[in-house]
């Protein structure tokens, strides 16, 4: 045969101690690779550590906010004209005299402060204190009427713009062209600062208080919107849940395969993907011009979201179900359990945590959505809260997503901050959610 | 074939359990099984052995018609329990799986507890009146596994946590525990080491007194030593059955020889 080696030459054994040309090649690649993937991580928490510093710093105001503490002598002549103390009579009396009063309170007080400040006018004085404030100062008199003649020490919601002088984002330059606010009146607040009378505190009210006008972000708050958000969940829990795992069971388990189940199984995997603003116009035809439930309501939003669920509940639970191994069904079917039986005693108890992280991670997704409420009206001013369910669920109400973008639309920059806040608040409850999948999985998968 | 210990046991019981005429099974286009003949006598193990793949699991998936859970799959032929049609349309698989247990080739305990494991078939099928016939049966049951002494006093924990030889005797002892008149082992001891397997060999020559046992398996050692009869399948053929004597020391069929004698599958 042409067999050319010659069996006499020693064969060249290459030192392990050096590594070989396709070795350091090959080690090589896995370097650079393991560095693609260090940035990739290294990016996206860079990109979230931005997200939430942005978000943070500009919502954390909306907690705190600056009050004024002014003592109000509650006129009872101007307050209660016929002196019977009747709630009624007392009701008559509108914003506007406890407004006026209030000015003069504030007029008062700088006055027996001893403060003088150049070019500050009568207007400048009023304007301290929010427009809301007065309206808090007739609620405080209609829930308790007793106070009526004596003199309260009123913590009074102050001015956005005051406000937003201590929140840096108003200066004595940009308050000289602001027909709403004067230097003269930002150096009275600094100076009722000094005096201990006019501070920053914890703001409870931006939980909950509802929308505000234009005019006034310094009473803007998300009550509404947390009860419209929380109404359209207990919508989707109620709806979407039982009708998602059910539908999902019986696709899974009992359902013949067959070419109409492979069609909805398509259909179901593509449901998934739809835009969500197509699922609010179909809201928008079904629930508002057919159906004629009311606008703003958050029966329709939650109908319109539990469509949009629906796939998100039903793809994670089936995957739930087939990911249990067959054994278990044998098991049951060879001890003579029915299919039923075999499903509801074995299946779903292991298939139960991946069912309920499906779950709750749709309804997260439901509750950050967007887009099909604005299109069947939820992102209208809505300043009354909703009654008590099932009858609050026909009310009109906000969505907190809805709120941030409404907020974001409007001119004053002090909404900015609101809306920051708002999402702050969407962001605890999201987390607080995703924390309660994960608890909820721990406590399924450790029982056995 | 020296190191077998064939039983010697005169089988005494002739009565016919579950007799099989010309069945037939398909999975989809392929013919999977041709032409089974087999009678099954009560209180009585009946090996079936041959080659993977050879259709003997397949078969003994009929017999309680666990192949029904198999979309592709297709049973002809007439398979009798007691003389009646199983594959009857009145016949409702769940009640025939309560009468034919099944113990399968990897031990699949249910993750609940011993206790549970066991106590289910029964609770389902209503066998007991009270917790305290409840607690006999398990108790019986787990003794008939042989279990009984090494689980008594943990039977609150889960079944998943036993060994691999107890798990298989929890699932002996969940099968027993619906009382079946038949029961049908897959490799029940091709999972297991060989002390597991000799406790499971044991096991079934004494489950052979109250009903009948249709075991298969790979080791023709093992049906040497457990089995009556045996019946040997081969590319899905039954090749050969009768006494397991017989097929061992004196085949018909020269493929039942080549078998046993280590030259094919």
């Amino acid at each position: 045969m042409t067999d050319a080696t010659n069996p006499a030459a020693p064969v060249e054994r290459p030192s392990l101690l050096v590594p070989d040309a396709r070795t350091a090649k090959r080690n090589a690649a896995e370097a650079r690779f393991r560095a693609y993937g260090l940035s990739a991580i290294i990016i996206s928490l860079l990109a979230l550590v931005v997200l939430l510093f942005t978000i943070f710093a500009g919502g954390a105001g909306a907690f705190r906010q600056t009050f004024l503490h002014v003592p109000v002598t509650l006129d009872a002549a101007q307050l209660d004209k016929k002196g019977n103390g009747d709630i009624e009579d007392i009701k008559k009396v509108m914003t506007l005299t406890y407004g006026k009063l209030l000015d003069q309170s504030v007029q008062d007080l700088i006055a027996k402060q001893g403060i003088t400040i150049e070019g500050l006018t009568d207007k400048d004085v009023a304007n301290l204190v929010s427009k809301e404030a007065s309206a808090q100062l007739r609620n405080m008199v209609l829930a308790d009427p007793s106070v009526i003649g004596q003199t309260v020490d009123a913590r009074v919601l102050v001015n956005g713009r005051v406000d937003g002088y201590f929140k840096g984002r108003v200066t004595m330059e940009s308050a000289a062209r602001d027909s709403n606010t004067s230097p003269a009146q930002l150096q009275l607040a600094e100076t009722l600062k000094d005096k201990g009378l006019l501070a920053k505190e914890w703001n409870w009210a931006f939980l909950t208080n509802p929308d505000a006008s234009d005019q006034r972000p310094e009473a803007a708050g998300v009550g509404v919107a947390i009860l419209g958000s929380l109404y359209m969940m207990l919508v989707v829990l109620f709806l979407a849940v039982p009708i998602g795992v059910a539908a999902a069971i019986y696709l899974e388990e009992f359902a013949p395969k067959n070419r109409l189940t492979d069609i909805i199984e398509v259909n179901i995997s593509n449901l998934a993907a739809v835009p969500s603003i197509v699922f609010g116009i179909l809201g928008l035809a079904a629930f508002i011009n057919f159906a004629h439930l009311p606008q703003s309501a958050p029966i329709v939003g939650g109908l319109v979201l539990v469509l949009m669920t629906l796939p998100r509940i039903i793809i994670p639970a089936r995957a739930a179900l087939k990911a249990v191994p067959p054994s278990i069904r044998d098991a049951a079917l060879g001890v003579g359990a029915s299919k039923m039986q075999s499903v509801f005693h074995h299946v779903l108890p292991l298939a139960t945590p991946g069912i309920l992280t499906g779950v709750i991670l749709g309804l997260a997704q439901a509750l950050g959505e967007t887009a099909p409420l604005l299109l069947i009206g939820m992102v209208a001013f809505v300043k009354n809260f909703p009654s008590a369910p099932p009858a609050g669920l026909f009310d009109p109400a906000s969505a907190l997503p809805v709120q941030v973008y409404n907020w974001t639309q409007r001119a004053d920059p002090a909404f900015m901050e609101r809306a920051s806040g708002a999402i702050i608040v969407l962001l605890v409850f999201l987390l607080c959610m995703n924390l309660f999948a994960v608890f909820l999985r721990r406590k399924f998968e450790r029982r056995w | 074939m020296n190191d077998m210990r064939i039983l010697e046991r005169a089988v005494s019981q002739t009565d016919i359990k579950i007799s099989a005429r010309k069945v037939q099974v398909y999975y989809g286009e392929k013919h999977a099984l041709k032409d089974v003949d087999v009678d099954i006598q009560d209180k009585t193990v009946t090996a079936f052995i041959g080659p993977s793949g050879c259709g003997k699991s397949t078969f003994l998936r009929c017999l309680n018609r666990m192949n029904d859970t198999i979309d592709s799959c297709r049973v002809e032929g007439r398979i009798a329990l007691d003389g009646e049609d199983i594959y009857d349309k009145r016949v409702d698989p769940v009640q025939l799986r309560a009468r034919v247990g099944m113990v399968f080739q990897k031990p699949n305990p249910f993750p609940k507890s011993i206790y549970d494991n066991v106590a289910y078939g029964p609770r389902i099928h209503g066998l007991a009146r009270n917790r305290t016939e409840l607690d006999e049966i398990v108790e019986k049951s787990l003794r008939g596994a042989a279990l009984w002494n090494e689980v008594k006093d943990r039977l609150a924990e889960p079944g998943t946590g036993l060994s691999g030889g107890q798990q298989q005797r929890l699932c002996i002892a969940r099968a027993v525990a619906t009382q079946p008149e038949v029961l049908l082992m897959d490799e029940p001891c091709s999972a297991l080491d060989p002390i597991a397997t000799s406790q499971v060999e044991d096991l079934i020559d004494q489950l052979r007194s109250e009903f009948s046992v249709v075991i298969v398996t790979h080791s023709m050692q093992q049906a040497a030593r457990v089995s009556q009869k045996t019946a040997f399948f081969h590319l899905g053929n039954l090749v050969e059955f009768g006494n397991t004597d017989d097929i061992f020391t004196r085949p018909h069929d020269p493929r039942t020889e080549s078998y046993i004698s280590g030259r094919i599958g």
